[in-house]
């Protein structure tokens, strides 16, 4: 197996398994066993930091480290290191400021923002995006992948969370954007989107304000 | 389903393991696990009352999964999977943990914490364990012909083997001549050998053998498919063909660095080894008093490596000059000495018999090279030397060649940090490539001596042989295979980043389709990292299996914690931003 093998998913399934901290280890550069994996796991673990900063988790409690079979000592460095770190860090949400539960919540939504389909397809099309370009030949910069990625996964991250928020509780807008961090005018329109799809719907309007409640997927009805 | 019965056994490694760490709580405690109905400690797992041990175990208590806590699954996996084999379980069935080089070895001053960390390694096999399903090995029939890439001695000699053993063989020079680097060669070392006779022999060899086909002037073009049917697409002086084949050895060399820039090479008073060489084979050298200098261009910023031959050559010459014109004075400035071996050990002591000084320098103060005096400053005296030259010779490193890198991307193979070929792994699979069916030798790999290169090319035409006599391949079938056909959208992501181009695009029935070709896969399993739709599966590592190995690594810490807080949302994700 190979440090490509490393599915961003996993490395959540990790974080919610009650690890406070997760290594990465790999090959050197140009020296990958199976030729290439390093680099695309180079770039798994980048956007799974981007996705972790993104619910304000430490980005720092992921790590990815490089070596031959014959560093042994660089090994223990990088290990001993990031065991320091993390040690310093202490359990999920403690350095963030954040409780237990809600981190977990957190950690939840990461996972299923990186398992779900739309994450995916974009960092799989990432290096063919800036190679050879988009179905109409359009090469993008890393800045301009970076800036669109960001772009979709905020999207993204904001609907995972509020469908887990939503998830046996009823809600407002208002609320949700205090406890997702968007502003609640972003929430609506994810909230009207994910009505549409069939995830959420108004649970009842008290005070002139509809509170909302996630939908069984049952519910959806047939396109 | 049938009931789990889980046997774990710990070895001891004599002390290695049970000096460090825990074994019997580590054993007891494997028994409490969910699955395991037995348990049992091994002073050597891997010996034959080991081995017999856990066969008996298997069979008596009828287990159906089988965990050994151990070693490196490098040596004894094979080992431990044939024993399960033996006890009528598939061999899929078994999983190793290596409690050894993972913990005993590495906390060896923290037994508690060391046994601590072999029960969470049991824990998490036992786990993964449970999701094991037996497998059968891929095989696929094999071409029997090899390809060899390279006609110098390392390729000479790998073609000649080959052919000695039956086996149709095609040679490639991209050269008019065959012969490589050693035939512009003079004196081999240590043990002194002609080196035209030596390759003309060589050449004579492979010529006469009607089972090889020479192709000179050609160049490889491409190079697809897989171990047992490879596909090299040559062009021959201007004219392109397709060879078919189970085997490919690569063995196309490395050239000698030019010392431009280094030490006033001039090409006329200041030279390389090489051109000395050819002075001494072409009687045209002048002068009387010779300065040599190692580590010329090598180990330095650009080229952090030692190239291993040039202190034996300059030695080697050295002493050639000596008996030439045993009047002579050569001094030879060095940096370390590389003479590993009796023979090379041998050389130098006579080439301090025969007067020749050698002269450490520090890389902090190397030799100044001037007209016709070369200064330095001797480490061991730590006084400045000035030392009268009429010809100063760099002993510089070989260098790999440029091509090099294209055909590593054509044969989807690794190059090492300098560009050479890279091997499996440096010591235990010295001659394959990672990839199966191609196979390294020569100078290709790393510097050699034409001894050592002779070597590595028998050493390679044995491994190439054992598929292409054999006729047919086994392949270990930890591969990537489409899990659900359903899910696939033909999408090509993972054909396009799969090193190995084991993933094709077919028409179906249903549309396009990935599809893997097993054979190929090597089962790295970025393809599986990255579908978009999750519709791969490793096989013997499904997303399942590693699921439950993390899942349970922090169990214990969570239960002396005082219980874990809920995961909301713990289903499948499914659904939200969907794409079309």
């Amino acid at each position: 197996m190979c440090s490509g093998r490393v599915d961003p998913a996993l490395i959540l399934e990790s974080f919610l398994a009650g690890a406070d901290g997760v290594f990465v280890g790999a090959c050197l550069k140009g020296e990958c066993h199976y030729s290439v994996g390093n680099l695309m796991a180079e770039g798994k673990i980048e956007v799974t930091k981007r996705i972790l900063r993104r619910f304000g988790i430490d980005p720092g409690r992921l790590v990815m480290r490089m070596m031959s079979s014959a560093q042994g000592a660089k090994f223990v460095e990088f290990a001993s290191a990031f065991q320091d770190d993390v040690a310093a860090l202490g359990p999920v949400g403690s350095s963030e400021g954040i409780d237990a539960a809600d981190a977990k919540l957190r950690l939840a939504a990461a996972r299923n923002a990186l398992a779900d389909k739309k994450l995916r397809w974009v960092e799989g099309k990432w290096v063919e995006f800036q190679e050879e370009g988009n179905l109409y030949g359009e090469r993008f910069t890393l800045h301009e992948l970076g800036r669109m990625y960001e772009e979709i996964a905020l999207d993204e991250c904001a609907i995972q969370e509020i469908r887990l928020r939503l998830e046996g509780r009823e809600l407002s807008a208002k609320e949700l954007a205090r406890q997702v961090r968007i502003p609640a005018y972003r929430v609506l329109r994810h909230l009207a989107d994910m009505r549409r799809m069939g995830l959420v719907s108004v649970a009842a309007v008290g005070d002139g304000e509809p509170v909302w409640s996630s939908c069984e997927l049952e519910e959806i009805p047939a396109a | 389903m049938e009931e789990l019965r889980i046997g774990v056994f710990i070895c001891n490694c004599g002390t290695n393991i049970a000096g460090f760490l825990d074994a019997t709580d580590v054993s007891d405690y494997s028994r409490g696990l969910p699955g395991v109905v037995f348990s049992r400690e091994n002073l050597y797992s891997c010996s034959e009352a080991g081995v017999s041990d856990i066969k008996s175990a298997i069979v008596e208590n009828k287990l159906n999964r089988v965990i050994v806590a151990a070693c490196t699954p490098r040596t004894h996996e094979p080992t431990f999977r044939a024993t399960c084999e033996d006890a009528g379980l598939n061999p899929f069935f078994f999983e190793f943990v290596n409690i050894r080089e993972h913990v005993s070895w590495v906390h060896k001053k923290e037994r508690e914490a060391a046994t601590r960390k072999a029960r969470d390694l049991v824990r998490m096999a036992v786990a993964r364990a449970a999701l094991l399903e037996p497998q059968t090995p891929i095989e696929a029939s094999v071409i029997r012909r090899a390809v060899v890439i390279g006609g110098g001695i390392s390729g000479l000699t790998a073609a000649r083997e080959l052919a000695r053993k039956g086996i149709d063989v095609v040679l490639i020079e991209r050269e008019r001549k065959l012969g490589g680097l050693v035939s512009g060669l003079y004196v081999l070392g240590p043990v002194p050998r002609d080196a035209r006779a030596y390759v003309a022999s060589l050449v004579a060899d492979v010529r006469k053998d009607r089972r090889i086909r020479i192709m000179t002037g050609a160049t490889v073009e491409r190079i697809g498919g897989y171990i047992g049917s490879y596909m090299v697409g040559v062009r021959s002086r201007g004219k392109a063909s397709e060879i078919d084949c189970g085997a490919i050895v690569v063995a196309t060399g490395a050239v000698p660095l030019k010392p431009e820039g280094v030490f006033g090479y001039d090409g006329k008073k200041v030279i390389s080894l090489f051109e000395f060489q050819d002075r001494l084979r072409k009687g045209k050298l002048r002068g009387r008093r010779f300065v040599m200098i190692t580590c010329a261009g090598a180990r330095d910023r650009e080229r952090i490596y030692c190239s291993r031959i040039c202190c034996g050559s300059a030695i080697k010459d050295a002493l050639l000059v000596k008996e030439l014109d045993p009047g002579s004075s050569v001094h030879i400035l060095y940096r370390d000495l590389m003479c590993y071996g009796v023979e090379n050990e041998g050389i130098l002591r006579a080439a301090k018999e025969a007067g020749i000084r050698f002269v450490s320098y520090s890389k902090d103060a190397p030799p100044v090279v001037e007209d016709g005096v070369v200064r330095v400053e001797g480490d061991v005296m730590g006084e400045e030397l000035a030392i009268d030259a009429d010809v100063v010779v760099l002993a510089s490193p070989l260098v790999a060649d440029e091509g090099a890198s294209e055909l590593s991307k054509m044969l989807k193979v690794p190059l090492d940090a300098d560009r050479f070929f890279l091997e499996a792994h440096v010591k235990l699979r010295p001659i394959d490539f990672a990839t199966d069916g191609i196979f390294v030798c020569g100078t290709a790999r790393w510097p050699a001596t034409t001894r050592e290169c002779a070597e590595q090319a028998l050493g390679a035409a044995a491994r190439a042989s054992i598929p292409l006599l054999a006729g047919r391949v086994e392949v270990e079938p930890a591969v990537a295979v489409l899990g659900d056909e359903d899910l696939c959208r033909g999408c090509g992501m993972c054909a396009a980043l799969c090193p190995y181009g084991a993933i094709e695009i077919v028409e179906t029935d249903s549309g396009e389709k990935a599809s893997m070709i097993e054979v190929a896969c090597k089962g790295c399993g970025t393809c599986a990292a990255t579908c978009y739709m999750r519709a791969i599966t490793m096989v013997h590592y499904t997303d399942d299996q590693l699921r439950s190995q993390v899942n349970v690594a922090f169990e214990e810490q969570a239960t002396r914690a005082g219980g874990a807080v809920a995961e909301p949302g713990a289903a499948a994700p499914t659904g939200a931003g969907g794409s079309k």
